[in-house]
C-alpha cells in the first residue's frame, strides 16, 4: 500500500502527495476506536444577522468536552450513544442549550442571540470563559469585531493591526509604521491573511494606517510563531484575517464620517437566510484640504487611499455552501510631475462541502496581487511597475474521527508570478526592464488534535512543503564580492531550482485544572518569499524576491512554553510565555548596496542566521464596567552575520528590550464609554556615528559598530471616548472623540545629524516627532 | 527621498511634525587617518591631504596627519615622493596627470602603509552650460550638457563652484542607463537662498571623468548623508585599502563657467 517512487524533480511532488495520503489514511484506521461513535454537527450563527460565529465554543455538558466552530462556524463532536445537553457559548452573547438523544450522526444548529448587556457584564475576551486555558494552540491572540471596536488608534480610525500591537510578542515598528514585529522577527516573517489570500503590504500611506477596514472584518487570530499545520510560508506570525459574511435576514447600512477619512458598508440578504452580501468602503479626503491650500504646489497634489471589500455567499443546500469575496485597495501619491500609486487586490471563491460522516471540506482558489506605478512626467514621460502576482488552489479537510479526537490535513498550490520592474518611457532612455521571476509552491499538511490522558492535551502536526523557480529567464551566479561570474539560460517552464523541507508543528496542553495550565510547543517554519528593503520602516516600493540558486529558504525553530491561570472565577485572566527562536538563512545587505531597480540584486545581499528569545507577561481583567489589560515583553532580538562586527552577534534593527501596553476601558453609563492607552517601548538599535571628519570640505560621518546605538525610548497616551447617542433595535448613532498622544511626548520618527546651522565648526543631532496632541472626532451611524 | 515623502503627507493631513535638536551622547573613538588625494588632466602640483577623524563633540576641523610618507607613481616607472607643504598638505613635484595612465598612492603613517590604485579616464567636454527652471516649484537650476562616449563605461562627478565656494554635495552619473546619449544635467539652487539664483551670481561647473573605484566611493559617500532613512548606514566603499578613509582619484575634468542675468 505504501508506495514510494523517486521521480524527476517535478513529479517528485506528486509521488510524495501519494506517500503522504497513504499515510493519512493509516492513521485515520488506527484512531478509530472500538466503541462505536457518532457524529454531531452544524453551524453557529448570530441569529440577528445569520453571521457565521468564528470560535463559537459547543460543549457537551455532562463531560465538559467541547470544540470550537471553524472559519465558517461549523463545528463536529464524536460522542458515543446517549442522551446530551449541548451548549453554545460565544464572547458578548447569551448562551443556548440543546438536549439531543444521539443514535446516529445527528445535525444540531445553534442560533446565538447578542446579550443585553448590563452594566458590569461586559464581556471582552474568550469564547468558554477559560479558553484560555483549555485551548491547547498556545501563542495564539484571537479578536472579534467588537473588541477592535473599543480601542481607537490615530485619527479615531478602528485599526486592527495597531490593536494587535497592543499584544504581548507583537510590536509596531514605529510610529507612523503599518509593519509589525513579532518576537524578534522582521516586518516581512507575518503571513497576513485576508479569507485566505495573501496580503502582501498592508499599509496605507507610508504605515499610518492598515489596510483592513473593521467594518468589514469578522474575527482576527494572530499566530507568534507556532501556529498550526495548516498554516505556513512566514517565519514569525500569522494574521488570519476573516471578513463578516453579511446580514441574511435584512438589509443594513452604517458607516461614519471622520475628520480624515468616511466608510460606508452595505450589506443584505440575497435570498433570505440562504445567502447575503456586504460591500464596504473606505476613503480618505486629506487632499481635499489641500485644495484650500494657497500653495499652489500643494492645490494640484494627490494624497488619498481608499479600500474596497465585497463578499457574497449563498447556502446551496444542508451539504454545500459558496462564498467569494474580494479586496481592492489603492493609494494615490501625487504632486504633479510625480505620482507613485500602489495597492492590493484580493480575490477568493470558496466551497464549503460536508460530507456524511461529518468530514468538512473546503475548495478555495486564491487570487492576490501586488501592484505600484511610479510616474514621472519632467519632459520624458516615464513609468514603472512592479507586480507580485499569485495564482492558488488550497483544499482542507477536517474531521473528527474518535471522542475527543479531531483531525485536519489538506494541500494547496500556489503559482507567484514576480514582475519587478519593467520601464516604459515616451523615449526610449535605454533602460533594460528587469526579468519576471515565476516561482510554485506546494504545501501537504495533516494535523491531529487528541486528548492523551486526562488533562493532557496534544496537537501535533506536519506540514511538507517544495518551492520551485521556474525559467524563462537567465539566472546568474556570483562570486564573494557581488561579481558575476557565470549566467545562464533555462526556458519556460523548466525547473532552475526547488527546495524541499519538512516543518513539524507540536503543541501540548497540560490542563491543571479549570483554572491553570501549562503548555508547551514546538514549531519550524520555512519562508520562501523574501521581501528587500533597506530602510528603516519599509516602503512600498521595497521588492519582494523568491528562494534562488544564490538564496535559500529561511527557516525558523522555536520552542515556548507558558503558564496560565485564571483568577476570580475567571474574572481575569493571567499568562506568562517564554520563547526561543532560531533563525537561519537570513538577509543583510552589503556596505552600499544598491538594491532598487537592480537586476542582480542578489549579489548585494549577505546572509546570516539570528536567534530571538524572549518573556512575555498578560494579565487581562474581562468583566466589570472597567476591564482592560497589561501587557509586557522582555526580550532579545540578535543577527550574526560574516562581514558585519567581525561576524559577532549584534542587535537586530528590531530588536526592543521593554515593551509594555497598558489598556483601560471603562463603561460610565449606557451612553458613555471612556478608554485609554498607555505605551511604553525602549528605542530600536541604530546604526549613529561615533565621530566625523571632512571630505572635499563637507562633513562626513564616521560608523564603527553596526545597530550597537538605541533610539529614545517612546511612550505615549490615547484617550478616547464614545458616546451612544441613540440606540434601538433599528438605529445606533454614536459620536466617537480621541486625541493621540495626549500628553505630547515628543517621540523620536528619525534622528538625523548635520553641521550646526549658527556654528558651522560644530555638529548636532536632530530629532524629528510626528504626531503630538492630534484630536479626532469621527461620527458612526447603523441602521 | 522617503522622509520628505512622510513629511508631506504629515503636513497635509494638518498636522506639523517638528524637528529639535537633541544631546546624545555618542561617545569616544580611536582617530582613523582620512586621505584624500587628486591628480588632474592639467599640469601639477597636485595635493594629498592627510586628517584624522574626531569625536562628534568636537570641533569639526580635524587634525592634519604630518610627517607620513606619501608616494605617487604611475605605471610609466615615474616615481614621485610628496614633501608636506603645510601640516597634513603633501605636495607633488614631478608626476604629471596623463589621461589612460595609471596611478598608484601609497602612504605610510606609524609603520601602517595605505595603497591606492586610480586609472585617469579620457575627458569628456561639456557641450554647454546653462540656466532653466525646474518643472516643480518654478525654481533656478544651472545645466550642463554633454556627449557620453559610446564604447567605453563612463563614470562622472559633477561639482559646483558657486560665487568660487565649492558646493560641497556629491554629484555622481554613470552612463548605464545614458550611453552614448547626449546627456543634461541640472543642479538645482540652494535651498538657503529659497532655490533662486541672484542677479551677478557666477556659476562654474566641472565636470570630472572618473574611475571605477571613485564613482563607487562618492557614490556611497551620497548615502552617509544621514537623512537617508537608510537602515544600515556605513562609511562610504573607499578605494584604498587597509582601512583608511577618503579617496584617492586620479581624473580629467573639463569645466564652464555662466553667469546669472
Amino acid at each position: 500500500m505504501l508506495k514510494l517512487v523517486f521521480l524527476a524533480p517535478d513529479n517528485f511532488s506528486m509521488a510524495v502527495y501519494r506517500f503522504c495520503f497513504t499515510v493519512l489514511f493509516l492513521f485515520l484506521v488506527v484512531q478509530i476506536e472500538a466503541q462505536q461513535v457518532y457524529t454531531i454537527s452544524g453551524n453557529v450563527k448570530d441569529s440577528k444577522t445569520g453571521e457565521d460565529l468564528i470560535g463559537a465554543t459547543v460543549f457537551i455538558k455532562e463531560t465538559g468536552k467541547g470544540t470550537s466552530t471553524n472559519a465558517y462556524g461549523f463545528y463536529s463532536l464524536s460522542v458515543p450513544a446517549g442522551r446530551y445537553k449541548l451548549t453554545a457559548q460565544y464572547v458578548g452573547y447569551a448562551p443556548q442549550e440543546q438536549e439531543v438523544q444521539i443514535s446516529g450522526p445527528v445535525k444540531v444548529n445553534f442560533t446565538l442571540s447578542t446579550r443585553v448587556s448590563e452594566l458590569g457584564e461586559v464581556v471582552v475576551v474568550s469564547q468558554r470563559k477559560n479558553e484560555n486555558i483549555v485551548q491547547t494552540q498556545m501563542g495564539i491572540q484571537k479578536f472579534d469585531a467588537v473588541e477592535i471596536k473599543n480601542i481607537s488608534v490615530l485619527f479615531g480610525e478602528k485599526d486592527v493591526l495597531k490593536t494587535i500591537q497592543l499584544m504581548p510578542g507583537i510590536k509596531s515598528a514605529g510610529e507612523g509604521s503599518s509593519g509589525f514585529n513579532v518576537r524578534g522577527g522582521a516586518t516581512d516573517q507575518n503571513l497576513i491573511l485576508l479569507d485566505e489570500s495573501t496580503v502582501y503590504n498592508a499599509s496605507h500611506l507610508m504605515g499610518f494606517f492598515s489596510v483592513f477596514n473593521s467594518d468589514a472584518i469578522k474575527s482576527v487570530s494572530v499566530y507568534k510563531g507556532n501556529e498550526p499545520a495548516i498554516y505556513g510560508g512566514r517565519l514569525s506570525s500569522v494574521l488570519d484575517i476573516r471578513m463578516n459574511d453579511g446580514n441574511s435576514k435584512k438589509f443594513g447600512v452604517s458607516g461614519g464620517i471622520g475628520l480624515i477619512s468616511s466608510r460606508l458598508t452595505i450589506e443584505g440578504p440575497i435570498v433570505k437566510d440562504k445567502g447575503s452580501f456586504i460591500i464596504s468602503g473606505r476613503r480618505t479626503y486629506a487632499d481635499l484640504f489641500l485644495r484650500l491650500s494657497n500653495n499652489s504646489d500643494y492645490k494640484s497634489a494627490d494624497l488619498y487611499f481608499y479600500d474596497l471589500n465585497a463578499k457574497g455567499n449563498y447556502q446551496i443546500n444542508d451539504k454545500n455552501r459558496i462564498f467569494l469575496s474580494g479586496y481592492f485597495g489603492k493609494d494615490v501619491l501625487g504632486i504633479d510631475a510625480f505620482g507613485i500609486n500602489w495597492g492590493n487586490s484580493t480575490g477568493t471563491l470558496r466551497w464549503n462541502h460536508i460530507l456524511n460522516n461529518g468530514l468538512f471540506s473546503n475548495t478555495s482558489l486564491i487570487l492576490s496581487n501586488y501592484i505600484y506605478k511610479i510616474h514621472i512626467d519632467e519632459g520624458v514621460k516615464l513609468n514603472i511597475l512592479s507586480r507580485i502576482q499569485d495564482y492558488g488552489i488550497k483544499q482542507d479537510f477536517e474531521l473528527c474521527p474518535g471522542k475527543d479526537n479531531s483531525v485536519k490535513f489538506g494541500f494547496n498550490t500556489i503559482y507567484h508570478k514576480i514582475i519587478p520592474g519593467t520601464v516604459t518611457a515616451s523615449e526610449d532612455i535605454g533602460f533594460k526592464n528587469l526579468s519576471n521571476k515565476y516561482t510554485w509552491e506546494n504545501a501537504v499538511y495533516f494535523s491531529h488534535q487528541f486528548n492523551a490522558f486526562h488533562g493532557l492535551n496534544i496537537e501535533y502536526g506536519i506540514r511538507f512543503t517544495t518551492f520551485s523557480l521556474l525559467g524563462p529567464g537567465s539566472f546568474y551566479s556570483y562570486d564573494s564580492i557581488g561579481n558575476t561570474t557565470d549566467t545562464t539560460k533555462y526556458g519556460s517552464g523548466k525547473f532552475v531550482k526547488s527546495y524541499f523541507n519538512f516543518e513539524p508543528r507540536v503543541s501540548v496542553n497540560y490542563v491543571i485544572d479549570d483554572q491553570n495550565s501549562i503548555k508547551a510547543s514546538y514549531a519550524r517554519n520555512v519562508q520562501n518569499l523574501h521581501l528587500l528593503s533597506n530602510s528603516t520602516s519599509g516602503n512600498p516600493t521595497d521588492q519582494w524576491i523568491p528562494s534562488s540558486n544564490n538564496v535559500k529558504p529561511e527557516i525558523a525553530d522555536q520552542v515556548s512554553l507558558g503558564y496560565y491561570k485564571n483568577f476570580a472565577d475567571n474574572k481575569y485572566e493571567f499568562s506568562l510565555e517564554t520563547y526561543y527562536k532560531k533563525l537561519q538563512n537570513q538577509i543583510d545587505y552589503r556596505d552600499g548596496a544598491e538594491i532598487s531597480l537592480n537586476e542582480t540584486a542578489e549579489s548585494q545581499i549577505l546572509f546570516g542566521r539570528g536567534r530571538a528569545y524572549g518573556l512575555e507577561f498578560y494579565l487581562r481583567k474581562k468583566t466589570g464596567r472597567f476591564n482592560g489589560w497589561i501587557s509586557y515583553t522582555l526580550s532579545r532580538s540578535e543577527r550574526k552575520f560574516d562581514g558585519i562586527n567581525s561576524g559577532h552577534y549584534f542587535p537586530a534593527r528590531q530588536d526592543r528590550t521593554h515593551d509594555i501596553s497598558v489598556v483601560g476601558i471603562y463603561e460610565l453609563n449606557k451612553k458613555w464609554t471612556f478608554s485609554a492607552t498607555w505605551v511604553y517601548y525602549t528605542g530600536n538599535a541604530v546604526t549613529f556615528p561615533t565621530g566625523k571628519y571632512q571630505v572635499d570640505g563637507k562633513t562626513m560621518w564616521l560608523y564603527t559598530e553596526r545597530n550597537a546605538s538605541r533610539m529614545p525610548a517612546y511612550h505615549r497616551l490615547d484617550l478616547s471616548a464614545t458616546w451612544v447617542v441613540k440606540k434601538t433595535d433599528k438605529t445606533e448613532l454614536s459620536w466617537a472623540f480621541s486625541v493621540y498622544n495626549a500628553y505630547g511626548h515628543d517621540n523620536a520618527y528619525s534622528i538625523s545629524f548635520r553641521d550646526n546651522e549658527s556654528d558651522p565648526s560644530k555638529t548636532e543631532a536632530v530629532q524629528t516627532t510626528l504626531f503630538k496632541f492630534v484630536p479626532a472626532a469621527t461620527f458612526n451611524f447603523k441602521f | 527621498m522617503k522622509k520628505h515623502i512622510i513629511l508631506f503627507a504629515v503636513a497635509c493631513l494638518g498636522l506639523s511634525s517638528c524637528e529639535k535638536v537633541i544631546n546624545l551622547d555618542l561617545g569616544v573613538t580611536s582617530p582613523r587617518l582620512v586621505i584624500e588625494g587628486n591628480i588632474y588632466n592639467k599640469p601639477g602640483p597636485y595635493t594629498v591631504t592627510l586628517s584624522q577623524t574626531v569625536d562628534f563633540d568636537q570641533s569639526n576641523t580635524c587634525p592634519p596627519v604630518s610627517g607620513a610618507i606619501v608616494i605617487i607613481a604611475d605605471n610609466h616607472g615615474l616615481k614621485d615622493t610628496l614633501t608636506e607643504k603645510d601640516p597634513g598638505t603633501y605636495i607633488t613635484s614631478k608626476i604629471a596627470g596623463v589621461p589612460g595612465y595609471k596611478y598608484s598612492l601609497s602612504v605610510s603613517v606609524n609603520k601602517t602603509t595605505y595603497t591606492a590604485t586610480s586609472t585617469m579616464p579620457a575627458a569628456v567636454s561639456i557641450d554647454s552650460i546653462f540656466f532653466e527652471k525646474f518643472v516643480f516649484g518654478n525654481f533656478d537650476m544651472v545645466s550642463i550638457k554633454f556627449q557620453d562616449p559610446v564604447n567605453i563605461k563612463n563614470y562622472y562627478r559633477i561639482i559646483e563652484y558657486y560665487n568660487n565656494i565649492r558646493n560641497t554635495d556629491f554629484n555622481t552619473l554613470t552612463d548605464d542607463v545614458y550611453n552614448g546619449m547626449g546627456i543634461r544635467y541640472s543642479i538645482m539652487a540652494d535651498e538657503k537662498n529659497q532655490f533662486l539664483f541672484n542677479p551677478d551670481d557666477s556659476i562654474t561647473i566641472w565636470l570630472e571623468s572618473i574611475d571605477k573605484g571613485v564613482y563607487d566611493y562618492f557614490r556611497t559617500a551620497e548615502i552617509n548623508d544621514i537623512d537617508s532613512q537608510s537602515a544600515t548606514p556605513a562609511n562610504p566603499l573607499s578605494n584604498i585599502g587597509n582601512g583608511a578613509l577618503g579617496y584617492f582619484n586620479a581624473c580629467s575634468f573639463t569645466s564652464k563657467s555662466i553667469v546669472y542675468k
